[in-house]
């Protein structure tokens, strides 16, 4: 009689994104002062912060923008290595900046990044993003005639262009008319499909926690506070975050 | 290795393209190449001096200074809106970065070269000798290892505040080989010296680009990483 089979120990899946211990110095100053986090896909983190508290610094280091001066961070259990590139197509990034030449039309800094992501249905892949972030009307517009909201909603379609699972989002309502905003937030809310993991820094408590599953309060570089979603009052978070940010809780 | 090459042949279809749209280094380098040569024009004895004698070491002088005025800004529509920190967070290698900016550079300082020697041409009525062929590879040849060291040094200098004071001083010294080499052999196909003479000296101009090139790709990770 044939052996029975046995099936697989269960495996305990990875992170979809992991810091141990991160912490990144500029010198004397301590940007993040050792930060773990462990996020699984379909999370939506939401780290708020005052001015200086390292949210920027936390960020580049889960995209791979800073080498931590110690720690490490994981990408689907993958430690982020520095000399390789092919962890890089898994993050998708919304900095303070657009990452965009003002020189090109809309299309043609789409294009560009596509080939450098080696996508290959740019044809497709753009009219579509460009629908999606409602530019499609401006396709063949320079980049520097665009609006601010304009551009941010361009480089969020940029970000996204090439359907990263870890999306980082770094402030990106400053700036936005609520019409601009309106849009960039139907956007974001699609990225709490399931498939994802988001981490986004903001000052803006309403929008941040409008999105969140999980939040976070940065201060002096590390987590003062933390929990999910379901955990908090919004109508009583701004008073939490004052005591957390002045050291009350 | 498609991939590698598609990525570089998007740097530089996007380098060459906003320089298209711009037009602010080739004519930065263009007006500069016509200037010296008018002014070196003038500065000259045709008395006391042939210009036949002068004319290589000014040709690649008016090169390295002007291909200075465009190699200097190479980074400087990236750093508009951060957008070379969007490049180095994508999945591209850090030394396709560097070949292609190397190339697109190559592109717009090779055609100022070629645009230098027509106006020295001109204006000292130099002829272009028996192998316009070589003269054209000596160029090409010397072109190349300079806008591999300027590409991998702007990079360097754009991240300072001295900017682009300090990228001559850092520049400069490294390409006196190239300008011996050029010139020599710029001078000598200007003469009209067969171009058996000039064999060794494109040798030498070829090793020093392939170094510089070389050089660059292995280094620039370490100049724009964190």
């Amino acid at each position: 009689m044939a052996p029975e089979s046995e099936s697989p120990p269960p495996v305990a899946s990875k992170p979809a994104l992991e810091a141990r211990g991160v912490v990144r110095e500029y010198g004397p100053v301590i940007a993040v002062a050792g930060i773990d986090l462990s996020l699984e896909r379909g999370d939506f983190l939401t780290v708020f912060g005052p001015n200086g508290a390292g949210k920027s610094s936390l960020l580049g280091l889960l995209a791979g923008a800073l080498r931590p001066t110690r720690g490490e961070v994981f990408v689907d259990g993958t430690r982020l290595d520095f000399g390789a590139v092919e962890w890089r197509r898994n993050i998708g990034v919304l900095s303070h900046q657009g990452f965009l030449y003002a020189q090109l039309t809309v299309a043609e800094n789409l294009q560009f990044y596509g080939r450098l992501y080696g996508l290959e249905d740019l044809e497709r892949r753009i009219p579509e993003r460009l629908a999606h972030v409602r530019l499609e009307d401006c396709s063949d517009a320079l980049v520097g005639q665009l609006s601010h909201g304009m551009r941010q909603r361009l480089a969020v379609a940029r970000a996204l262009l090439h359907d990263p699972d870890v999306v980082l989002l770094d402030e990106p309502y400053t700036g936005l008319d609520p019409s601009a905003a309106a849009v960039l937030r139907g956007v974001l809310t699609e990225l709490k499909d399931g498939c994802r993991t988001v981490v986004m820094v903001t000052h803006n408590l309403g929008e941040g926690l409008a999105l969140a599953s999980r939040v976070a309060i940065q201060v002096r570089g590390r987590f003062a506070w933390r929990g999910s979603r379901e955990e908090l009052d919004s109508n009583d978070f701004e008073r939490l975050y004052h005591r957390v940010v002045e050291g009350r809780a | 290795m498609s991939a590698y090459l598609g990525q570089i042949r998007a740097i530089v279809w996007k380098d060459l393209l906003l320089e298209l749209r711009t037009r602010e280094r080739v004519v930065a380098m263009g007006a500069f190449a016509v200037l010296a040569a008018v002014l070196f024009n003038y500065s000259i004895d045709r008395t006391v001096v042939r210009p036949q004698d002068v004319g290589a070491g000014l040709i690649w002088m008016t090169i390295v200074f002007g291909g200075l005025l465009g190699v200097g800004r190479t980074f400087h529509l990236e750093a508009e809106d951060g957008a070379l920190q969007g490049v180095l967070m994508s999945p591209v290698p850090k030394d396709a970065v560097f070949l292609g900016k190397t190339l697109s550079n190559f592109v717009l300082l090779y055609a100022v070269s070629l645009l230098v020697v027509a106006v020295f041409m001109l204006f000292f009525g130099m002829e272009l000798g028996a192998s316009p062929t070589m003269l054209g590879l000596a160029l090409a040849l010397g072109a190349l290892g300079f806008v591999a060291l300027g590409t991998l040094f702007a990079a360097v200098s754009s991240g300072t505040r001295m900017g682009e004071t300090l990228l001559p001083i850092l520049l400069f010294p490294l390409l006196v080989p190239m300008i011996v080499f050029g010139a020599g052999a710029t001078g000598r196909l200007l003469s009209g010296r067969p171009v058996s003479e000039v064999a060794g000296d494109i040798r030498m101009l070829a090793a020093f680009a392939l170094m510089a090139v070389a050089a660059g790709a292995v280094l620039f990770r370490f100049v724009v990483e964190d």
